[in-house]
C-alpha cells in the first residue's frame, strides 16, 4: 500500500517549481514511515504504541449551532494526557479564513496540521476553481486530488490570465460545504492509520450558515446542532434544552457560554476558558472568552450560609 | 442500531432506512438520509461505518453515471448489483469497505429486483431483505405478512409494522425512518416515518 | 505461517528536563545536562539546547541591517525525550535553516521557526520523532517568545513552559510563581511575565533545583541560555548529581 499525500502538497509550489539545488529537504513533504513492505505489519507493532504514546488525550468539549443569524460555535480550552493538564490555554476553535472556523477534539496535531493545511487550500481553491470553471469543467470540484493534478497542466496554460483570474477569485470563497468534503476526504484517505479528529467546520457562504460535523473515520455530518468531546453529552444536555431557532445572537452566544460552563463542570477532562465565536454575514467575531473558575461564581455567586450545627469536640472515651 | 429493509411488490420495489448517525451513546443527528437515488431508476441502501457508507455509494453512483455517460444506456439493476458485489470483493482483500447495501431497482424488461449485497461481497436477489438489528424483527414480520404480488398500500402497512415493531420492541431503536421506492415510474422519497424532529436545516 | 511481530522499539526514553521563560524584552532557556536510560546514567554533560541560528552570513555588506537582522532573529531549542531523534531533528532543522538563508538572505524569525518545528515534526506523524521541545526567542519586535509542543507537532505559543521527565513537577511551579491572564480572554488582558530578567535566571535555577529532588532523571547541571537585545548569554549552575 502506498500513502496518499496528495493531501500535503500545497498549490505554490505547483505554480513555481523550486531549483533543484535546495534537492530533497524542500521537495513536496511527505510523511515518513518505517521500512517494510506491508503496513498492516508497521501498524501492528511499535509504530501502534509509539503513536498511542505521543497522542494526548481527547478530553475536551466543543459545540456549535446554526440559529437565525448565523452559527454559534464554542470550544472550552483544556488538554491533558491522563491525569495531567498539559494546558489550560489551548485554541479549540481554528480561525481557517475569515468567513470559517473550525473546532478541535481529539489530537491536538491532528487537528492543528489538517486545519492549518485546510486554511492553505481554502485560500488557494478559489482561484483554481475559477480557472476550472473557465475550461468548463467545475464539476470536479470537491475532489482535491483531482483538482491537485488538474490544476498543475491548467495554471501553466492560463498563466497570462492569472492576475483576471486571481480577481475573479478573490470575490468567490469556498462554500462550507467544499471544505468539510475537503477535509473528509483527505481525513478519510489515511483511515486505519491512527489519526484522531472529531472537527466541526462552520461558516458562511454564498449559502447562508453552514455546519459540518467530520470525523478522522471519514464521518461528515451536515446538521444544525453539534457537539463533539468527552463532555458532549453534558453540553448536548444544556444545548437542547435551551435551543431555540429564533435566538437572538445575544441569547445564542449565552447559551454556548452556559452549555460549555456546564461541560466543564461535570466534566473532568474540559476545563480553562469558554471561548465562543459568532459566524455572520460578515464573517466571525470572537464574542468572549471566560475563565471557567471565574464564570462558576458569576453563575452562582456565594452566599453567606447560616450555621445550622456548630461542630461539637468529641468527649474522650 | 441500524435498521434497513425493503421488499419487493407488484410492480415497485421499497427499501426503508433508519436515520440516526451514531457516536457510541450519542446521537448526533436523526435525520441522515442513509437511501441514496443511484440513478434514475435504482435506489441504494446502505449500513455501516459511516466513512465508508458515503464514500463508498458515492463511488458507486459515480461509476454507474459514468457508465451510463460513456455508452449511452444505463446499467441494469442486476449489472449494477453485479459491479458493486465486484467492487466490494475487490476492496475485500486491500482495505475492505464496512458496508451492507440493499440495491433496488426497475428495470423495463424485468420490473423490479431487490439485491442483497453484504460487506464480505455476498450477492443475492431476494424478495425481501434486511440488515442491522432490525433485522431480526423485520425479517420474521416480513416472512409473516410478505406475499408476492402485493400493492402499494399492503406493502407500506407491512414496513410500517415492521418500523412499529423495531420502535416498541429494540432496546436501542432509532426513532426515524425513511422510505424510498422505485417504480417504472423512477426512484423516489416515498415518506418519513419520524418520532423526533430535529430542527431542519433552513435554506437560505 | 502466524506473523512475527517485532518485539522490538526503535525508542528509548533518555530523560531530562526543560524550561523556557519569555519576558518583555528577553527569554531564558534551560535544560539539565543529565542523560539517562532506565536506571543508568550515561553522562552527566550532555547538552539539550540547541541553537537554531547562525551568526550573519556575509551576505549583506550594510553593517547596520545585518546587526538588526542579528538582533531580531534568534531562538533556541531545548529538546528532551528520546535523544537520538533529537539529534537527527535538530540536523533536519539547521539545515532547513541554511536553505532559508541562501533562499532569503536572512536569519529565519522565530515564529516561521516555530512553525516549521512542527511541520517537521507532523511529517513524522506515524513515525515521530520521540521529542518533547520548547523553543524560546525573541519575536520581530523584539519581545521574548516561548513555544511548546507535543511530540507530533501540537505546538502554542505562551508565557512559560516546562518540557521533559520532570515538567509535572516544574510546569505547576511555574504556574503558581508566573501564572499569567489566558491569551484566550477576551476582554483581552496583558499576559507579560512580570519577572526581570536576574529574576527570571534565578526562578529557573530554583525550579530545577526543586525538580532535581524529586525527578531520578534530572540533575548534574542545568544549562542556561539567556537571549536579549545585546546577545546571548549562557549560565550554568551544578545541581545535586545523586
Amino acid at each position: 500500500m502506498k500513502l496518499d499525500t496528495t493531501g500535503l502538497e500545497s498549490f505554490p509550489s505547483l505554480l513555481a517549481p523550486q531549483s533543484d539545488v535546495v534537492g530533497e529537504l524542500s521537495a513536496a513533504p511527505s510523511f515518513d514511515l518505517p521500512n517494510s513492505n506491508d503496513v498492516s505489519i508497521q501498524f501492528d507493532g511499535f509504530l501502534k504504541e509509539a503513536i498511542q504514546m505521543v497522542k494526548p488525550a481527547k478530553g475536551t468539549t466543543t459545540l456549535a449551532f446554526i440559529f437565525k443569524e448565523g452559527v454559534m460555535v464554542a470550544a472550552d480550552s483544556r488538554a491533558s494526557m491522563g491525569g495531567y493538564i498539559s494546558s489550560q490555554s489551548v485554541k479549540k476553535i481554528i480561525e481557517i479564513n475569515p468567513y470559517m472556523l473550525g473546532t478541535m477534539a481529539g489530537g491536538a496535531a491532528d487537528c492543528q496540521f489538517w486545519h492549518r493545511n485546510l486554511g492553505i487550500k481554502t485560500s488557494l481553491l478559489p482561484s483554481f476553481c475559477s480557472s476550472l470553471l473557465h475550461l468548463g469543467i467545475p464539476w470536479l470540484f470537491p475532489y482535491n486530488f483531482v483538482i491537485d493534478i488538474v490544476a498543475a497542466a491548467i495554471v501553466e496554460k492560463e498563466q497570462k490570465k492569472w492576475c483576471r483570474l486571481h480577481e475573479l477569485a478573490n470575490k468567490r470563497r469556498i462554500s462550507v460545504t467544499g471544505a468539510s468534503k475537503l477535509l473528509a476526504n483527505i481525513l478519510y484517505s489515511y483511515r486505519g492509520m491512527g489519526l484522531s479528529v472529531g472537527t466541526m467546520i462552520a461558516g458562511w457562504d454564498e449559502t447562508g450558515p453552514g455546519l459540518y460535523y467530520v470525523d478522522s473515520e471519514g464521518g461528515r455530518l451536515k446538521g444544525t446542532r453539534f457537539s463533539v468531546g468527552s463532555g458532549s453529552p453534558y453540553a448536548y444536555g444544556v444545548l437542547d434544552s435551551g435551543y431555540r431557532y429564533d435566538l437572538s445572537i445575544e441569547e445564542a452566544a449565552e447559551l454556548a457560554r452556559r452549555a460549555i460552563y456546564h461541560a466543564t463542570f461535570r466534566d473532568g477532562a474540559s476545563g480553562g476558558v469558554a471561548s465562543v465565536y459568532y459566524v455572520g454575514p460578515n464573517g466571525w467575531k470572537k464574542l468572549s472568552g471566560d475563565d471557567v473558575g471565574e464564570l462558576h461564581y458569576h453563575y452562582y455567586p456565594v452566599t453567606p450560609s447560616t450555621v445550622e450545627q456548630e461542630m461539637v469536640e468529641a468527649t474522650g472515651a | 442500531m441500524e435498521c434497513v429493509f425493503g421488499l419487493v411488490g407488484n410492480g415497485f420495489a421499497i427499501v426503508v432506512a433508519d436515520s440516526s448517525a451514531v457516536h457510541s451513546i450519542l446521537v448526533h443527528k436523526s435525520n441522515e438520509d442513509k437511501i441514496m437515488v443511484l440513478d434514475s431508476h435504482k435506489l441504494i441502501a446502505a449500513s455501516g461505518e459511516p466513512g465508508d457508507r458515503v464514500q463508498f455509494t458515492e463511488y458507486i453512483q459515480k461509476n454507474v453515471a459514468l457508465y451510463q455517460f460513456r455508452n449511452g444506456i444505463p446499467l441494469t439493476t442486476a449489472a449494477a448489483a453485479n459491479f458493486t458485489r465486484g467492487e466490494l470483493a475487490t476492496a475485500l482483500r486491500k482495505n475492505p469497505y464496512s458496508v451492507n447495501i440493499l440495491l433496488a431497482g426497475y428495470d423495463k424488461e424485468t420490473g423490479p429486483a431487490l439485491y442483497y449485497i453484504d460487506y464480505i461481497a455476498t450477492l443475492h436477489k431476494l424478495e425481501k431483505g434486511a440488515f442491522g438489528y432490525g433485522s431480526y424483527f423485520s425479517l420474521s414480520m416480513m416472512d409473516r405478512h410478505y406475499h408476492s404480488g402485493m400493492s402499494v398500500e399492503e406493502a407500506i402497512d407491512l414496513v410500517d409494522k415492521c418500523i412499529m415493531e423495531i420502535r416498541s420492541r429494540l432496546v436501542v431503536a432509532p426513532p426515524n425512518f425513511v422510505i424510498k421506492i422505485v417504480d417504472k415510474d423512477g426512484a423516489r422519497e416515498y415518506a418519513w416515518r419520524e418520532s423526533v424532529k430535529d430542527t431542519p436545516v433552513p435554506s437560505a | 505461517m502466524t506473523k512475527q511481530r517485532a518485539n522490538w522499539s526503535p525508542y528509548d526514553n533518555n530523560g531530562g528536563s526543560c524550561v523556557a521563560i519569555a519576558g518583555a524584552d528577553y527569554c531564558v532557556i534551560a535544560a539539565d545536562t543529565r542523560m539517562s536510560t532506565g536506571y543508568n546514567i550515561l553522562t552527566r554533560d550532555y547538552s539539550k539546547i540547541s541553537q537554531l541560528y547562525d551568526f550573519p552570513l556575509k551576505l549583506n555588506l550594510d553593517i547596520t541591517k545585518v546587526s538588526i537582522v542579528y538582533r531580531a532573529e534568534k531562538c533556541v531549542m531545548a529538546s528532551s525525550g528520546f535523544q537520538a531523534d533529537v539529534k537527527a531533528l535538530q540536523k533536519v532543522l539547521s539545515a532547513r535553516h541554511l536553505i532559508y538563508q541562501h533562499q532569503h538572505n536572512k536569519q529565519m524569525s522565530c515564529p516561521a521557526m516555530a512553525q516549521l518545528l512542527s511541520n517537521t515534526l507532523y511529517y513524522k506523524r506515524f513515525f515521530p520523532y520521540y521529542a518533547f521541545n520548547v523553543l524560546g526567542g525573541l519575536d520581530n519586535e523584539g519581545k521574548g517568545c516561548v513555544f511548546t509542543y507535543d511530540a507530533v507537532g501540537s505546538y502554542e505559543r505562551v508565557g512559560y513552559s516546562s518540557q521533559g521527565s520532570g515538567s509535572t513537577l516544574i510546569m505547576p511551579f511555574l504556574d503558581n510563581q508566573l501564572k499569567s491572564p489566558s491569551p484566550l480572554l477576551l476582554p483581552v488582558k496583558d499576559a507579560v511575565t512580570p519577572l526581570s530578567e536576574s529574576e527570571a535566571v534565578d526562578l529557573v535555577k530554583t525550579v530545577f533545583a526543586s525538580a532535581t529532588e524529586r525527578d531520578i532523571y534530572t540533575g548534574d547541571k542545568v544549562e542556561i541560555v539567556i537571549l536579549n537585545g545585546s546577545g546571548i548569554r549562557h549560565e550554568y549552575m551544578d545541581l545535586r548529581k545523586d
